[in-house]
């Protein structure tokens, strides 16, 4: 399946440097003088499952809601699961071992300051269809 | 083999080692497994496509195609670390609706204002904009055409858009959307100090003891300095984060002392800590005695609204940035009525919430550094403001060293490095040149070879100011490069839209994507984008950061760079300049602007061999000369020697960028302090060089109301920003599945009481109105930001909702930056 | 009738009126009318007793508008369905002796209103963490008591909820663990070291028995006497 994405996407590459009609479409569907259309709810934590990442830097993304989870000066419940001491009893995937390291690289035993708010690199997702399909090919398909 | 070669051997030698060390795999010198298998993918750096923190990536690239990116570990902005959008930066550049040819608005296979986009040739979209263009100028004259260009261009894209504006069609209407987001910070950078741009640097987020946020949400907006600022906060002792604002958002997740101002207020906020300073003997007088001037500003100078609305009638001193010296007891008394009992009533913080922070201030033991970004720069007095700040710091002497560091954020890659230092604005040449000197225009005219008297004197006409132009028929051709201003610009119903449509004009829009500007034009060109061509960006530290070409643009899509040079050749000198004035400089004559302004012997001078093998580099091959260096070394020019000094050009490519000025090849991290800036004369200890007497100004300026404010029909406040996953218009973002579906729709942010009182329930559409016109959106009384009652909040990424047709065009008068933060609105269901 | 009534005072008139057999009313009235005065009293109770359980009455203190804000923000404020728990369904026992008992305990809610023990922001992060143990060990003591009034781990359907959520359940059914051992800080904000304390409560719990009401209400006077005494000082 993700060969024929591949193989298409990589036509459509081709195809697009040879000068065919473009049909123009912004991302938002009406003329810009017109009303908005509003056509999505706001259920934005809806996708499940460890999700497949691009490529190995990548951040991983959150397969859960996290609406419900504090992360400020007082605490980030996030590592009540995902620290390394947690992560076994609570079955979740442990931190990678980057965020134990200090801006100058020194070993910590705790999570980094600079990796403190999660949600500066990890976002859960929406059960929702992308705006425009994005050709991206991982290095890793072929 | 290219030293990108063998790095990448290096880096698959050392990543081979290290993921057989990490897995217990004894692994045999040189030997490979088939586990392991062949590294195929090549890394070079690049500095993030996004916001002014000026992280550098690095870029991988496989067959032709970037297959992954990651934070650069050798940057020492972001030591490898990135935010969610760094981190997707490999999939901005492939949106399935990549333009890749021309568009034209035709009818009958000719051009027409109301028709359908069709495809056409690079040289029948020249021909068409060519036509217009020179019909503009011999109806109109230089004052009929006009560009929009960006932070986001490249250095040298920036530097050949203003040469190809202000010496090849003699006009100084080019201006950059930085000034949305930049322009109050350059006034109060001027006003105070001479001389543009932060004295300190990122490396103040390690050293200061409190950190004080005022109308900045670095949380979201700069992700990476808050990690920073984070990890010092939390690691420490003693430190504490100090987070004002309209409203509470994410940075107040990490505040010691969060305050929710009324809008506006922060002037009297500022006055307040001034007073306590000056009413608890804190001033550093010694400091204040030798180094600084102190002054007062004119008041009640208008909303920079068009000249016959009646709140720019009433206006006393409209647009008036006089400065008269006062004495410290004038300034004392100035700012002795904001006390802490009337400025607590006024701004609606608790006092000791605010004595607390005026304390910090106060505190000769604590290092302090202000952070501010746009509601600071977005606001009706924000020259004003930006000054009163730097009053804080001048009076305390806390300045220009480690940690004592008023420090204005950007908000986009170039904001500093193009926009500022090239000086791409109506007013400015490069490195803080301005047009109305006449001093300045002969040196830009000596650097760039082109006779006496061809850079116009009149300052051009600003970003809003354009808009206004395009709706009179005043601005007839006009072009728009690297930009979404039909989002972004304010108040579009009643000038964007109609100015763009307006039968008279041609615009010309220049994107990699079709967004709403795009599709609002008469004539789109396909753009390359990012690592699609060699690039130079300056970023918010004044660190200077270059990056090589890493892939080819998709299909017939050409860098703004190419696009400029390209249109260039279609002009004469007769037909730009006019005879009379061709006829003052005779040797121009019969050449193209090409010629004039590209093949001048500098731009032109260094060869292709020069090149980094192993690299595309599309634009130079092109041109048969390296002509990102020529420009750079022409660019250049400019600030060696004044303060604005810049590394050799190859020195960039090797570095993960370096702060300016560079002199002695040696970068600079807080200005005007001896010993660390080499400006500064031995002995005295600091030195304002900006000017001449090399003091810095405070200068007072009054709490004055903004123009529009809640009423009875119109009851709520309207403020408008950005998110985290999202950057700016979302042209690039939203195109990302992942970002996309992180953040998929804009909402109003609004209090659950607000809410209730109107019969709304969290997520319910609504329908969001101002004086100037509607938009429907969804409510949201909970989430990452919680608004007090009586205002609400809405991001303005999402181009589905278009933000900016409720906003106001009311400017600081001063920098003709608009105030997005306030005006008034009202809201009800659907 | 010995006694003329003039005679005597009006409490004794109202004592032999009560104590004297009647003659205008029937028995059966009588009987009706107790009944109906028993009715009116007890409903009366009741719905004075109902009404400092509304979450308008709960949040009208000052120092409960941190609570409420961050109230707001939780599920069990605003979701799908809008059924949902205000404070007295996590804070109020619906057994009748729990109930009362709870609602003897609030006084000293009112009493530390009255002196502003968390009259500030400050104040209020000061306390949080020793307020938050208190109700995870009567939670905890209680096997989650009023969670699961309306959360049962047999009436889970597995296959609605987050895959995740789903199998942490499990481990909790088999494990035998209660709700409050995960989810603490629902519908407050938690405060530093909210783990390390709560390993604590359970650990205390674990080792003095707590069934008996005797045992639980000495804890409670415990609670009270420290409370006041951090007052006091």
């Amino acid at each position: 399946m993700n060969k024929i994405v591949a193989t298409a996407a990589a036509l459509l590459i081709a195809l697009g440097s040879i000068a065919i009609a473009q049909e123009l479409r912004d991302l938002r569907g009406t003329p810009p003088d017109a009303p908005s259309v509003v056509n999505m709810s706001l259920q934005w934590e809806g996708r499940e499952g460890r999700m497949v990442r691009n490529y190995r830097q990548q951040p991983p993304l959150i397969p859960h809601s996290i609406t419900q989870y504090q992360i400020d000066l007082r605490t980030n419940q996030c590592l009540s699961c995902h620290d390394w001491t947690k992560a076994g009893e609570r079955n979740a995937p442990t931190l990678s071992m980057t965020h134990y390291l200090d801006r100058d690289g020194t070993e910590l035993d705790h999570i980094a300051g600079t990796r403190y708010f999660c949600n500066q690199c990890h976002v859960p997702q929406a059960d929702t269809e992308p705006l425009v399909t994005n050709l991206f090919q991982p290095s890793s398909t072929d | 083999m290219t030293t990108s070669e063998s790095r990448r051997t290096f880096l698959k030698a050392s990543a081979a080692a290290a993921t057989a060390s990490a897995a217990g795999i004894p692994l045999a010198g040189g030997q490979a497994n088939a586990q392991i298998g062949i590294p195929d993918i090549s890394w070079d750096k690049a500095p993030c496509r996004f916001c002014g923190t000026g992280c550098t990536v690095l870029v991988g690239t496989k067959n032709g195609r970037v297959v992954a990116t990651q934070g650069d570990p050798k940057a020492e902005v972001n030591r490898g670390l990135n935010c969610v959008k760094g981190y997707f930066l490999s999939k901005i550049m492939y949106g399935e609706d990549r333009l890749t040819q021309p568009m034209l608005r035709m009818r009958d296979g000719k051009y027409a204002k109301d028709g359908e986009f069709e495809p056409i040739s690079w040289d029948d979209a020249f021909d068409i904009m060519a036509e217009k263009w020179k019909e503009t100028l011999k109806n109109k004259g230089p004052e009929g055409v006009g560009m929009f260009g960006s932070g986001q261009w490249t250095v040298w894209e920036g530097y050949a858009a203003s040469k190809l504006m202000k010496a090849g069609f003699r006009s100084n209407n080019i201006d950059p959307n930085a000034r949305h987001c930049m322009a109050s910070a350059v006034v109060g950078f001027m006003r105070t100090f001479g001389i543009d741009e932060p004295m300190g640097c990122y490396d103040d987020l390690e050293a200061a003891d409190t950190f004080v946020l005022w109308g900045s949400n670095m949380a979201e907006m700069h992700p990476i300095l808050w990690s920073r600022l984070t990890d010092t906060r939390l690691t420490k002792e003693g430190s504490e984060v100090h987070v004002l604002s309209t409203f509470e958002h994410r940075s107040f997740e990490l505040a010691d002392n969060g305050m929710v101002f009324n809008p506006q207020t922060d002037l009297a906020i500022l006055n307040y800590i001034a007073n306590h300073i000056i009413q608890t003997g804190a001033v550093n007088e010694e400091f204040l005695s030798k180094h600084v001037n102190i002054t007062k500003t004119d008041t009640d100078i208008g909303f920079g609204l068009r000249d016959d609305n009646p709140l720019q009638e009433a206006a006393a001193n409209p647009n008036s940035g006089k400065l008269t010296e006062i004495s410290f007891d004038e300034y004392a008394e100035s700012v002795k009525p904001y006390t802490l009992e009337y400025t607590a009533e006024l701004s609606g913080v608790p006092a000791e919430k605010l004595e607390h922070l005026a304390k910090q201030y106060a505190d000769p033991n604590r290092k302090v550094m202000s952070l501010w970004t746009m509601g600071f720069n977005q606001h009706t007095r924000g020259s004003w403001v930006n000054s009163l700040m730097y009053n804080v710091h001048l009076l305390t002497g806390k300045i220009s060293e480690p940690g004592n560091s008023p420090f204005s954020l950007t908000g986009q890659p170039s904001a500093c490095g193009t926009a500022r230092e090239v000086g791409t604005f109506a007013h400015r040449l490069p490195a803080d040149y301005v047009v109305t000197n006449p001093e300045h225009r002969a040196k830009a005219e000596k650097i760039w070879k082109v006779p006496a008297g061809t850079i116009p004197e009149k300052v051009g006409f600003h970003a809003v100011q354009q808009n206004r132009m395009l709706n009179d028929g005043v601005l007839n051709a006009y072009w728009v490069q690297c930009t979404n201003n039909m989002q972004a610009a304010p108040n579009m119903n009643q000038e964007g839209w109609p100015g763009y449509r307006n039968p008279d004009n041609f615009i010309t829009v220049s994107d990699p994507y079709p967004t709403v500007t795009a599709m609002s034009a008469d004539l789109i060109l396909p753009t390359a984008m990012w690592v699609e061509k060699e690039g130079c960006y300056g970023n918010a530290e004044r660190r200077t950061q270059m990056w090589r070409q890493q892939v080819h643009a998709p299909g017939d899509a050409k860098s703004d760079l190419w696009q400029l040079m390209e249109f260039s050749k279609r002009f004469t000198v007769e037909e730009a300049w006019g005879e009379d004035f061709v006829a003052t400089a005779p040797e121009m004559a019969g050449k193209t602007l090409y010629e004039v302004l590209y093949n001048n012997g500098n731009v032109d001078k260094f060869p292709l061999s020069e090149i980094q093998p192993g690299h595309p580099n599309d634009d130079a091959n092109h041109f048969g000369f390296y002509v990102q260096k020529g420009l750079f070394e022409e660019y250049a020019e400019f600030g060696r020697g004044h303060g604005h000094d810049l590394a050799p050009f190859e020195r960039y490519h090797e570095e993960r960028g370096l702060r300016w000025p560079v002199v002695d090849g040696k970068e600079t991290l807080w200005r005007y302090r001896e010993g660390s800036d080499p400006y500064v004369e031995a002995g005295s200890e600091v030195q304002f060089y900006g000017f001449p007497d090399k003091k810095a100004k405070i200068i007072f300026a009054p709490y004055e109301a903004p123009p529009e404010m809640p009423d009875e029909e119109y009851d709520l406040w309207f403020c408008t920003g950005r998110v985290l996953e999202h950057w700016h218009s979302g042209s690039m973002t939203r195109r990302v599945p992942e970002l996309h579906r992180s953040f998929p729709l804009a909402v109003i942010y609004m209090h659950p009481e607000d809410a209730a009182a109107r019969d709304l329930r969290h997520g319910q559409e609504i329908k969001v109105s101002t004086r100037r016109g509607e938009v429907t959106s969804r409510v949201s009384t909970k989430g990452r930001n919680k608004v007090p009652k009586g205002l609400i909040f809405m991001p303005w990424f999402d181009e589905g909702q278009l933000t900016n047709k409720l906003t106001l065009d009311a400017t600081c008068p001063l920098s003709k930056q608009t105030d997005f933060k306030k005006c008034a609105c009202k809201v009800e269901r659907v | 009738m010995a006694d003329s009534p003039e005679k005597r005072g009006w409490i004794g008139r109202v004592w032999n009126a009560i104590w004297t057999p009647a003659v205008a009313f029937s028995s059966g009235f009588l009987l009706l009318a107790g009944f109906l005065a028993g009715i009116l009293f007890w409903g009366g109770f009741h719905w004075t007793l109902e009404l400092t359980n509304t979450e308008e009455f709960c949040t009208s203190c000052h120092s409960m508008e941190t609570n409420l804000g961050e109230y707001r923000e939780t599920i069990h404020y605003n979701n799908h369905s809008g059924v949902r728990a205000i404070c007295s369904d996590c804070h109020v026992p619906h057994e009748w002796n729990h109930k009362i008992q709870a609602k003897i305990m609030a006084v000293k809610d009112v009493y530390h209103e009255l002196v502003g023990t968390i009259s500030t922001t400050e104040k209020y992060e000061e306390h949080r963490l020793s307020m938050a143990s208190a109700v995870w060990k009567k939670m905890k003591a209680s096997d989650s008591r009023e969670c699961r009034n309306c959360h049962n781990f047999d009436y889970m359907d597995f296959t609605i909820q987050e895959a995740r959520a789903a199998s942490e359940h499990q481990r909790a059914i088999d494990n035998n663990m209660t709700c409050i051992d995960c989810h603490q800080g629902i519908a407050h904000n938690l405060p530093p070291g909210y783990l390390e304390r709560y390993q604590e409560v359970t650990e205390t719990l674990a080792g003095t028995p707590q069934n008996s009401v005797q045992g639980q209400l000495a804890d409670n006077g415990a609670e009270i006497r420290s409370y006041l005494t951090t007052q006091a000082e």
